[in-house]
């Protein structure tokens, strides 16, 4: 309170952070200045402020910003994306596509009727593309904040108390923020295997598979998941032999129906990938020049030492709260170190919210964006939506693998009665005039009533395809209205259709 | 024309039907539940105890309609419950929010405070 009573030469900032007024005030302020001072706002109040600007805390920042939110976005990485722009989904889907090409032309040239000469490969070119890509994209989305009013903050955030946020700036100096409301979107890290240390060049993780100066004779991945077979599938085009060493006995993690696992395994068989299943990883030794992978059956017994030039730990992802200062606000997080909330995303203290990585569900970049959205709604509405049973999952292979809803063997596990129809892509107009006709979709359907419960996808184009199964999942279609309705030809999509057809009654083309 | 009837009669009635333009229900509970996604489908105990202890916009522990109102504002404040304590009951300033705690003193301030503001033209 003294320090209303004394003229200021110098700014109030050694005492209180974020003070504003500097000059001499009369004394009839000081009142003023004391009220102030018992409520404890000497900084400016946010309505909303995100920790975090990944997709969760940048879609949340841009939907609170339309909504007429006084919203600020707390991020330490210096580029707004989080590990979805910058180090995940997109710089893996530039490689994807690139290293597709290059293997396409390397293999796929000749009965198309094209001849090519010399090809080479030119890696840094590739990775300079690939930061085209996400430098665009990032700055896209500065673009947005400015538009929708978002204050962009640069730092680490940490709670000091339940309405306070100190913030380490990226360019030195420190301040805080006052909110309302909080939301916590700070995502997620790869997980390390015990035993190896992560470099980034050797024992590198996904950030590292998306960077690699050079490409590895041998590569080992361990975990046979998405992330893992991705980044297996770009190394593996581009010259290096892999070998997926997956614990599980399907590839593509427990949610890939084990029909289309099978299917998808032999097709990256044939691309030159290598399998060891129900096989677990004993330790490494990465102190000489190549690596060494001890592994073992995964019911013990055989065991195998396997050596690379790079090991790609893809063994699942794990949520990120480190320096979050939770002890402060004493909110806690469950075994696997997701933060807790209830069903409008609120974590015991009301007004601090969850979303994305950092909590329940599947760590999908969709699946954020849509409780981005919804947590905005229930603080402005009272009211959001996320439907968890109708949230799409891609492999970005090739072919890509793309599913919806509940797969086989879990309808099998809850005893649902179900009736299945598929159909191969090899029957398909479309995917035959572009000799790429592997795979198949498969429809899930409840016995009695035909409601669709599940769609699965190996084939060409399957992430997009997707997109169909899950609105017709997300309305509770049945396989009927999904076989009557009319699909253009000749495209892929018929063989969604006939795969629907083939699951009430018949398809027409197999 | 009959012909038409018996036809529309044989039609096959989709599932999916238009349900109209979303709103907003008018009475959503929002006294905290199990996420839909959680894998234990249960709140640890901590939810429901500091909602017993808080006090925001009168005691969380009520079910108010602050927020059903269409949006946050949409209903006046006397409707949000009361703020000041029931008979008998005392609020103790520590129970309250951070935010209505007092300050506790800073280093600089005390300095500022022992050496008459001189140490803040130090």
């Amino acid at each position: 309170m003294y320090r209303a009573l004394l003229p200021r030469a110098a700014p109030r900032a050694p005492l209180r952070p974020a003070g504003s007024q500097t000059a001499f005030r009369a004394s009839n302020i000081y009142f003023q200045d004391r009220l102030r001072r018992t409520y404890a706002t000497e900084t400016e109040e946010k309505d909303l402020v995100i920790i975090g600007g990944g997709v969760a805390g940048y879609v949340a920042a841009i939907k609170a910003g339309q909504a007429g939110l006084k919203v600020a976005c707390i991020e330490k990485r210096g580029s707004l994306g989080g590990t979805c722009l910058n180090v995940g989904c997109i710089p893996s889907k530039s490689l994807l596509n690139n290293s597709h090409l290059y293997h396409q032309i390397l293999h796929d040239t000749k009965n198309r009727g094209i001849e090519v000469g010399d090809v080479t490969l030119n890696l840094g070119n590739m990775m300079k593309a690939k930061e085209t890509s996400v430098s665009g994209l990032t700055k896209g989305i500065e673009f947005l904040f400015k538009k929708n009013n978002v204050e962009y903050i640069k730092g680490t955030g940490a709670f000091r108390d339940e309405h306070t946020i100190d913030v380490n700036l990226i360019e030195g100096g420190e301040t805080s923020l006052k909110a309302k409301n909080i939301i916590i979107a700070t995502g997620s890290e790869a997980t390390p295997f015990p035993g190896l240390t992560i470099d980034e060049k050797k024992v590198i993780t996904s950030t590292g598979a998306i960077a690699l100066q050079e490409v590895p004779k041998k590569m080992i991945v361990i975990g046979g998941g998405i992330i893992g077979l991705e980044m297996g599938s770009v190394w593996s085009r581009l010259g290096a032999e892999v070998t997926v060493v997956e614990y599980l006995g399907q590839i593509g993690g427990p949610g890939m129906d084990a029909e289309i696992a099978k299917q998808t395994q032999k097709m990256l068989t044939k691309q030159g990938m290598k399998f060891k299943l129900n096989t677990k990883v004993m330790g490494g030794d990465d102190s000489a020049e190549s690596i060494k992978i001890s592994t073992e059956a995964a019911k013990g017994g055989k065991e195998e030492t396997l050596d690379a030039d790079v090991v790609l730990v893809a063994i699942g992802r794990r949520p990120y709260t480190a320096g979050l200062g939770l002890d402060n606000i004493g909110i806690e997080t469950d075994d696997k170190g997701r933060l807790v909330i209830d069903q409008e995303y609120r974590t015991k203290i009301p007004h601090i919210r969850v979303i994305g990585d950092v909590t329940f569900g599947p760590m999908l970049a969709h699946k954020a964006e849509e409780e981005g959205v919804a947590a905005i709604e229930y603080i402005t509405k009272g009211y959001g939506h996320v439907n968890y049973g109708a949230i799409p999952s891609v492999m970005y292979t090739h072919p890509e693998v793309a599913w919806v809803g509940q797969n086989e063997q879990e309808l099998k596990a809850a005893g649902v009665k179900y009736k299945a129809g598929s159909f191969p892509f090899s029957a398909n107009s479309r995917a035959k005039t572009n000799l790429d006709s592997e795979g198949m979709v498969k429809f899930l359907a409840d016995a009695e009533t035909d409601r669709i419960l599940g769609v699965h996808i190996v084939g060409p184009n399957a992430g997009e395809m997707i997109a169909e199964a899950t609105l017709a999942l997300e309305y509770g279609a049945s396989s009927e209205d999904v076989a009557r309705t009319s699909h253009a030809h000749p495209t892929l999509s018929e063989a969604f259709k006939e795969a629907a057809m083939a699951t009430y009654d018949k398809a027409i083309h197999y | 024309m009959n012909a038409t009837k018996s036809l529309l009669s044989q039609a096959r009635q989709p599932m999916i039907r238009f349900l109209g333009k979303r709103t907003t229900p008018s009475k959503i509970d929002h006294t905290p539940h199990a996420h839909p996604a959680s894998p234990t489908n249960t709140l640890p105990e901590s939810f429901a105890s500091y909602r017993q202890k808080a006090q925001q916009h009168g005691p969380l522990n009520q079910t108010l309609s602050y927020s059903t109102g269409g949006r946050i504002g949409g209903q006046s404040g006397s409707s949000l419950g009361p703020v000041a304590a029931g008979k008998g009951e005392v609020f103790d300033r520590s129970e309250l929010p951070a935010r209505f705690q007092r300050l506790s003193w800073t280093q600089a301030e005390i300095e500022a405070v022992e050496s008459g503001g001189a140490s803040l033209f130090a």
